[in-house]
């Protein structure tokens, strides 16, 4: 709901409202070539493969979803209620684009495609996600991935 | 702090105005409405358009911010004219038993279900609920608290109807998906009761639970 006159009021003083961090330091890393590069999806949805437990309201979690992972047992468990469901009932690749990044990969676009994707629960403020980004820089490394593409809901 | 820790980031971004605060090394605003990064479900060259220009950011090098727009509207933004509601019987207990095959239906079409966050069978869920509309605060498994184990019924009504209400023909917009669900089902009408119920409840979880996860504010009578 990109164009913030098409959100509805209340949610879109909400949303101009909410508090976003501000970070010290703007680290840049440069890196390869796209044709080069191995890529991971870290989604805020909070995605949870089914049969496992949501994720609760403030958690600073994060969970490893590996790429073997069938998209149909893939649900979103993110506690806000004020975004789209709809289009992630239908396809996947909306929130979670792992098709398109298989697809990129196979044709030499992307140098790969990670192993291990990540997955945070969105409203939670970052600043207590440090052990979580910890964790999943641990994976990234072990799996040589350098880039990875944020997938916000 | 994935960049902190030596990793290039490129992020999506849904709200322009939050990217402009957060600053981050790589950003794509995009016209696509929350909930949908990628924009256009089932329309793979839109998304791949949109992951190309996001991708592309990561071989630039004029950082240490760049914020790029996408600013090609998805096509589904747009209602559906063609888009017929499901027609169905009053109550939410007949109207879920009617709008069951639909669900299958979209099941075989889209080749999944999102629904699945509650552990409970949808013939349990009229019962379920009945429960707390009475007072009662049942806990089901594997919650522990009858807030959490409502909230989940209550997020998996609404995925339900959801994927039924796309099951065939024309898709939907978001908005129409909403309007129809709020405005005009029975289990629409039962989530405001269930809000309703929460909020009046002594029990502060359920409250608020009930208050901020089960209706969104835009679809308040």
């Amino acid at each position: 709901m990109a164009r913030i006159e098409d959100i509805p009021q209340p949610t879109r003083d909400a949303v101009l409202a909410v508090p976003c961090p501000s970070f010290e330091t703007t680290p840049f890393v440069v890196g390869p070539p796209l044709a080069e590069r191995r890529v991971a999806i870290v989604s805020s949805a909070a995605l949870i493969r089914r049969g496992d437990m949501p994720f609760s309201f403030g958690s600073a979690e994060c969970r490893f979803l590996p790429a073997s992972t069938p998209v149909s047992d893939i649900l979103v468990s993110h506690v806000s209620i004020n975004f789209d469901r709809a289009g992630f009932q239908r396809d996947v690749n909306v929130v979670y684009p792992i098709e398109r990044l298989r697809e990129l990969a196979a044709e030499g676009v992307i140098g790969g495609v990670a192993e291990t994707h990540y997955t945070v629960m969105g409203s939670t403020d970052p600043v207590g996600m440090v052990a979580a980004a910890d964790q999943i820089a641990g994976q990234l490394r072990q799996e040589r991935i350098d880039s990875i593409l944020l997938s916000p809901v | 702090m994935l960049e902190e820790r030596g990793f290039a980031t490129v992020a999506l971004a849904s709200v322009r105005a939050q990217a402009e605060k957060t600053r981050p090394p790589r950003a794509l605003w995009t016209t696509s409405q929350m909930g949908r990064p990628l924009g256009e479900p089932n329309d793979p060259a839109f998304q791949r358009r949109v992951i190309l220009a996001a991708l592309a950011l990561l071989d630039r090098t004029d950082g240490p911010v760049i914020l790029a727009d996408f600013t090609e509207d998805p096509p589904g933004w747009t209602d559906a004219p063609g888009w017929v509601p499901p027609v169905l019987p009053d109550g939410f207990a007949a109207e879920l038993a009617a709008i069951l095959p639909l669900w299958h239906q979209a099941q075989t079409r889209h080749g999944r279900t999102s629904v699945g966050l509650s552990f409970l069978a949808p013939e349990a869920w009229p019962g379920f609920t009945a429960r707390f509309l009475a007072g009662e605060l049942p806990v089901t498994a594997p919650f522990e608290t009858a807030a959490l184990s409502l909230r989940f019924v209550c997020d998996d009504i609404k995925a339900l109807y959801g994927e039924a209400a796309q099951a065939v023909g024309a898709a939907p917009s978001a908005r129409q998906v909403d309007a129809w669900f709020w405005r005009q089902t029975a289990a629409g009408r039962l989530l405001l009761a269930l809000r309703d119920t929460a909020m009046a409840s002594d029990n502060n979880a359920l409250k608020t639970v009930g208050g901020r996860f089960f209706v969104p504010v835009p679809w308040l009578p």
